[in-house]
């Protein structure tokens, strides 16, 4: 639990120093305002709650790709990779450990998103069923982290994916549901909707506010915490096998 | 007369430059299958909330909007992308050369409005057809140009933005991102200029984009021509004022450190 803990606080003073960083959290403001903006002009306040929850979804998602995604990279271009490796202590579980942190400082653009609705628009997020709510954006940052995981060791293993990295983001929040749920989307892009752990949360947290009861909780909680960990277990077994190659050939500053 | 014939060459090496860049991040597959992907997966994403709020009519307005806003996204770029010349250390040596380093810093990511121009065209045509995007016979076919322009006008607008940040690169991302879902929110690409309170009605007119779109719009609906030339011009003359902007930017920000040689000790 230690490394674990010390690798969380080298995460925030790291990420306190990177603008970059916390870039996300600046632009969730405008989405905010923006989504609202849309579905006011079109008269459906009965939408707001999708407006407000798109923006911390973005926000979750951006997060893991654009910071979490580069952990790994960051490291090794910072010549500090060579000096994890020969720690004792497991190198997925320091990576985890750093991208459980970015991913819970993301969970700030729900803070930031109801503040600024109540400021500009003088609304708020009613969430009719906080248990079902919280315990859906626990599971979703529990999976969120794990497809970090993954991210951060393609994008090092792979270095040609580097280059989709920006192309990660607007598919998946349209595969996602973000903001439409994914039963607006064509019948032939469904099924791959049912593999986005994103649709489920996204479906999910709008469920949960709404005053009808949720159906199917457990199976839905089930379903996005089924797909996180399959993450979690993958983006692992990836970086143990970085890991081992760089270090059987020797070739960790250029892994 | 030669130093006007400087000017453009000096203008026709730094854009081969940005297209030595650009080319250096991109293949034709990684652009293909990578950002173009992305970008049109972004129009998606925003015509299906017409889906959502059940409405043709705002679909084909989301679509519209959001397909121009994607020239613009483009030509932004140049906010990060002009930061490249102080990275590769390459920015001391203009500053000191005898030619003007102005045309390398206009120039050198002039890349970004043809890869503007080409994604919101191939978007406007694929994606309209897609959803069914009504088009008008045959001004539709003047959208490509007019997206062309926006492009233009976006990017001479940026320009004025790298200038700013030539001395901040830390915060080139930042101010990309910030600028780009500003004008999305209030350039009348979602929700019309004219929802807006009137102090972001104001701003919004001195962007670019603004008036490009409304361009669009009225091209695309019938409006007489007097209405398309008139925003069009509108949006020419808003990119030209940032233009002057940029250069008298840029002008006092390379004077500067060319005296005090503080640049390269800048965040």
């Amino acid at each position: 639990m230690r490394p674990f803990l010390a690798a969380c606080q080298l995460q925030l003073r790291l990420s306190a120093r990177i603008p970059d960083d916390l870039m996300v959290l600046a632009t969730v403001p405008l989405y905010t305002v923006m989504f609202l903006w849309m579905v006011k002009y079109a008269g459906r306040l009965d939408l707001l709650g999708y407006a407000l929850l798109a923006p911390v979804l973005i926000a979750l998602w951006a997060m893991a790709l654009f910071v979490s995604g580069e952990i790994v990279e960051r490291d090794r271009a910072a010549q500090v990779l060579e000096s994890l490796l020969v720690t004792p202590t497991a190198f997925p579980l320091v990576v985890f450990a750093r991208i459980t942190t970015v991913t819970v400082c993301g969970l700030g653009a729900f803070l930031e998103v109801l503040v600024v609705s109540r400021l500009v628009f003088g609304v708020t997020l009613s969430i009719r069923h906080p248990g079902v709510f919280f315990l859906t954006l626990a599971a979703t940052t529990l999976a969120m982290a794990g497809t970090a995981l993954i991210m951060s060791a393609i994008f090092v293993l792979q270095r040609g994916a580097r280059i989709f990295q920006n192309s990660l983001s607007y598919p998946f929040y349209v595969l996602g549901g973000v903001l439409v749920p994914t039963a607006y989307l064509p019948s032939w892009l469904r099924p791959i909707t049912q593999v986005v752990f994103l649709s489920w949360a996204s479906d999910l947290l709008r469920d949960s506010l709404l005053s009808r009861p949720v159906g199917a909780v457990p199976f839905r909680v089930g379903m996005i915490l089924g797909l996180g960990v399959g993450s979690l277990v993958l983006g692992w077994l990836l970086l143990n096998r970085l890991v081992t190659r760089a270090r059987g050939l020797g070739t960790v500053a250029m892994a | 007369m030669k130093g006007i014939s400087n000017t453009l060459r000096t203008l026709r090496y730094a854009a081969l430059v940005g297209i030595q860049d650009f080319r250096a991040a991109y293949t034709w597959r990684t652009w293909l299958s990578g950002w173009l992907v992305r970008v049109l997966a972004q129009v998606v994403f925003f015509a299906f909330v017409g889906s959502l709020l059940r409405s043709h009519e705002r679909t084909y307005y989301l679509l519209i909007g959001n397909t121009t806003m994607l020239a613009s996204i483009s030509a932004l770029l140049v906010i990060s992308w002009t930061t490249w010349e102080r990275r590769a250390g390459t920015l001391s040596l203009l500053i000191a050369a005898p030619t003007s380093a102005l045309p390398v810093l206009l120039g050198r990511s002039v890349q970004w409005v043809v890869d503007g121009a080409l994604i919101s065209s191939i978007a406007f045509y694929g994606v309209g057809l897609l959803f069914r995007l009504p088009m008008r016979w045959p001004n539709v076919l003047l959208v490509a140009p007019l997206l062309v322009v926006v492009a233009a006008t976006t990017y001479m607008f940026g320009a004025f933005l790298a200038a700013l940040v030539l001395q901040r690169i830390g915060v080139r991302n930042l101010a990309f991102n910030i600028t780009y879902l500003a004008m999305m929110s209030i350039c009348g690409v979602n929700v019309p200029v004219t929802f807006l309170p009137g102090w972001l009605q104001t701003l919004a007119n001195l962007l670019p984009l603004t008036h490009g779109l409304n361009a669009i719009r009225a091209l695309l609906s019938g409006s007489p021509v007097a209405a398309v030339v008139g925003s069009l011009g509108m949006e020419v003359g808003v990119g030209l004022g940032w233009l002057t902007l940029a250069i008298l930017v840029f002008g006092v920000t390379l004077e500067k450190t060319r005296m005090d040689g503080s640049l390269e000790f800048a965040d």
